[in-house]
């Protein structure tokens, strides 16, 4: 593409991010029906163009296992079984409905099981982890250890039925201690934000737009 | 695995205790007069829900003991599927022998994507944000959502889903809508600043504990107290993985000083 | 009894698929990995499809013809996986962008800042009122919010009189994100604890009638 409609298509792109960046936020803060109006329209907008975003992970996965199945790539088999399991699923979900019955009895007894197993079976690694992790060898990692060992014993019920305040201590812990920690990230994290805003706003980021960029 | 195997065979009935937070959610929901809508929504993966679904189950029974109104709306792609599971789970609908009729008592959404945007639509004005439910029918078509127009008409938020943080912003903060967040565990230790940064307003339980404390509430045992069993044995096996570790650590550099001597 | 309801067998092999991993990379855990991104894929496009009935019924039905414009930057946007005509993608893209960061901001600085500067002051109120764990708890809460900000702001070291009080303040709050990261890690083993039992209890309760 030439370099002048490279230009020009950069300062229409910067001006769509201004536009709808201060119509949202003018809309929240002064009180004007035509930029409400404006406002609203944008994040229907938002939300119809966000539909479409659905779609490419299944162009990106097609491609990538089409291409892997014609140069007989690693797993081929596999990549074979799932393009034909994507065919196959979207015209049966497509034509049962999303809210069938038989839709979701599919898909829990597939996808979830499959994704609940998979974090369950973390258990085993964390276990494994806490063996090898909680090595006390400083303030630090005893101070990083008593937490994680405290909270998990106050949890459990074998203490929570004999000795009832220890249900206290894990709620004083999680709302005291936890709470700060978790607070401070949330104050700058809200700081760090806002700042990104500005510096989107000013056109100093780019973001999502780098791969939209030529190469 | 072996601990698993044994608790999940032979379940210890561990007895816990029940948390204020937890009495405090309750005693909320039994405050809401007959006929209020509460919105279902949030956005997340089904796998990570499923230890809110615990505490879900048993207040969505509640709810419709109390005969309040509900809307489930997604804003995760599958959320739909998590929604279909906890109203089936609790048996609340007229055919699995509940009081709920569908389009009176309960409504289902579509997949609302957009983020912020969709939270910010859905505030300002249900019927623009979003045309039809689930199934296609269009919303006007629907008696609850006849009624149901916009934030002014909703009077409570429960999130089951991880983003809570989009609730308490769009719902919570702009809308001062009260929220009830049925956290997982690893999300409670993050958001619990919410709960202290809108006191009265936003309350949360924590994890399969949580989800177990409001089952016993109900009156319903579920998953929750079936994990709350099995986590009393795991427990002990994980800081005692802890200790040996650290014995292992001990007794290495005992070795190494001998060596070294 | 063992189910004879299909979809529990193929509950219970995908959960035997996935398990297997524990012993090691095998067929089996591959055949599920590979199930698993089909389904997830396609779910994704089955929830478009549907969800493209619903947010494009009003232009279909006349009602609003304006959702032309996301229709076809809708289309525009599928263009980014193309890397010649990925520039396309950029006009839909900079609307979420701007969508999105606008209203993130407005309420970034309500709820993560002004809400929790507001708690942190409410909070510095009561910590000589009260029993003395409610004291001791509030004060907690006080310096270590403002210590663990010092030592996300202050992260290098500064030169200079300030540094050794800057210094010190760091410290404690690299304490205070070590107790929140050990306490949020010891309740995330509740999550995974349950999962674990949820998936273990489906095989031997559902599948083989235990």
């Amino acid at each position: 593409m030439s370099k002048t409609l490279t230009y020009y298509r950069t300062y229409v792109i910067r001006a769509l991010i201004i536009i709808c960046m201060i119509a949202t936020l003018a809309s929240w803060y002064l009180v004007s029906p035509p930029i409400d109006a404006l406002a609203n329209e944008l994040s229907i907008w938002n939300m119809n163009i966000v539909t479409f975003t659905l779609f490419v992970g299944v162009i990106t996965i097609l491609s990538r296992y089409v291409q892997g199945v014609k140069e007989r790539a690693d797993n081929w088999v596999f990549m074979l079984y799932a393009i034909v399991l994507i065919v196959v699923w979207i015209i049966f979900g497509t034509f049962t409905g999303i809210y069938a019955d038989i839709y979701q009895t599919a898909f829990l007894s597939t996808k979830i099981t499959l994704h609940i197993s998979i974090l369950g079976q973390l258990i085993f690694f964390m276990t494994s982890a806490a063996y090898r992790l909680f090595r006390i060898r400083t303030t630090r990692t005893l101070l990083y250890a008593l937490c994680t060992a405290t909270i998990v014993l106050c949890n459990s019920p074998l203490l929570l039925g004999p000795f009832p305040v220890v249900d206290k201590i894990s709620f004083w812990l999680l709302n005291n201690p936890s709470m700060s920690g978790s607070r401070a990230l949330m104050l700058t994290g809200g700081i760090g934000g806002a700042v990104l805003g500005i510096r989107i706003l000013l056109g100093l980021e780019k973001g999502a737009l780098r791969a939209t960029e030529e190469l | 695995m072996l601990v698993y195997i044994v608790t999940c065979t032979i379940p210890i009935g561990a007895s816990f205790e029940m948390s204020d937070i937890t009495i405090e959610i309750y005693e909320f929901v039994d405050a809401l007069p007959e006929g209020s809508v509460v919105f279902i929504g949030g956005s997340a993966v089904f796998a990570f829900d499923l230890e809110s679904s615990a505490a879900l189950i048993a207040c969505l029974k509640h709810m419709a003991r109390n005969k309040l109104r509900i809307v489930c709306a997604p804003f995760g792609v599958e959320a739909v599927q998590f929604h279909k599971y906890c109203i089936d789970a609790a048996g609340v609908m007229k055919n699995r022998g509940g009081d709920w009729e569908y389009g009176v008592d309960y409504v289902q959404l579509p997949y609302l994507p957009g983020g912020a945007a969709a939270y910010v639509a859905l505030m300002e004005n249900i019927h623009t944000a979003v045309a039809t439910d689930v199934a296609g029918t269009p919303l006007n078509d629907l008696p609850l959502m006849q009624e149901v127009r916009n934030h002014e008409d909703i009077d409570a938020w429960i999130c089951p889903h991880w983003a809570f943080d989009m609730i308490v912003r769009y719902v919570v903060a702009e809308r001062d809508i009260p929220a009830i967040y049925f956290a997982q565990a690893a999300a409670y230790a993050n958001y619990v600043p919410y709960m202290m940064a809108y006191p009265g307003k936003v309350w949360m339980t924590n994890g399969f504990l949580g989800g177990a404390q409001y089952e016993k509430l109900e009156g319903v045992p579920g998953l929750g107290c079936a994990v709350v069993d099995s986590y009393a044995v795991m427990s002990v096996v994980y800081v005692g993985f802890i200790i040996l570790g650290n014995i292992t650590m001990l007794q290495s550099r005992d070795e190494e000083e001998e060596i070294i001597q | 009894m063992i189910s004879t309801d299909p979809w529990v067998w193929i509950s219970a092999l995908m959960t035997i698929c996935s398990f297997s991993l524990l012993y090691g990379e095998n067929p089996l855990f591959r055949f599920g990995e590979y199930t698993y991104t089909a389904i997830v894929v396609a779910h994704s496009v089955v929830t478009g499809i549907s969800t493209l009935n619903s947010r494009f019924a009003p232009l279909f039905s006349g009602a609003k013809p304006l959702l032309i414009i996301p229709l076809i930057l809708g289309l525009m946007s599928l263009f980014v996986v193309w890397r010649r005509y990925a520039w396309i993608a950029s006009f839909p893209i900079a609307i979420m962008i701007g969508v999105g960061t606008g209203l993130s901001m407005r309420a970034l600085i309500a709820t993560e800042i002004l809400s929790n500067i507001a708690a942190v002051i409410r909070e510095s109120g009561l910590i000589l009122v009260g029993p003395p764990v409610s004291s001791l708890g509030y004060l907690i809460r006080v310096v270590f919010t403002i210590t663990g900000v010092f030592y996300l702001l202050f992260t290098v070291a500064h030169k200079g009189p300030l540094n050794k009080p800057l210094s010190y303040l760091r410290e404690i709050g690299k304490y205070a994100f070590l107790s929140y990261l050990g306490l949020s890690v010891g309740n995330a083993i509740m999550q995974h604890s349950g999962l674990a039992t949820s998936a273990i209890s489906r095989l031997l309760g559902q599948w083989l009638g235990l």
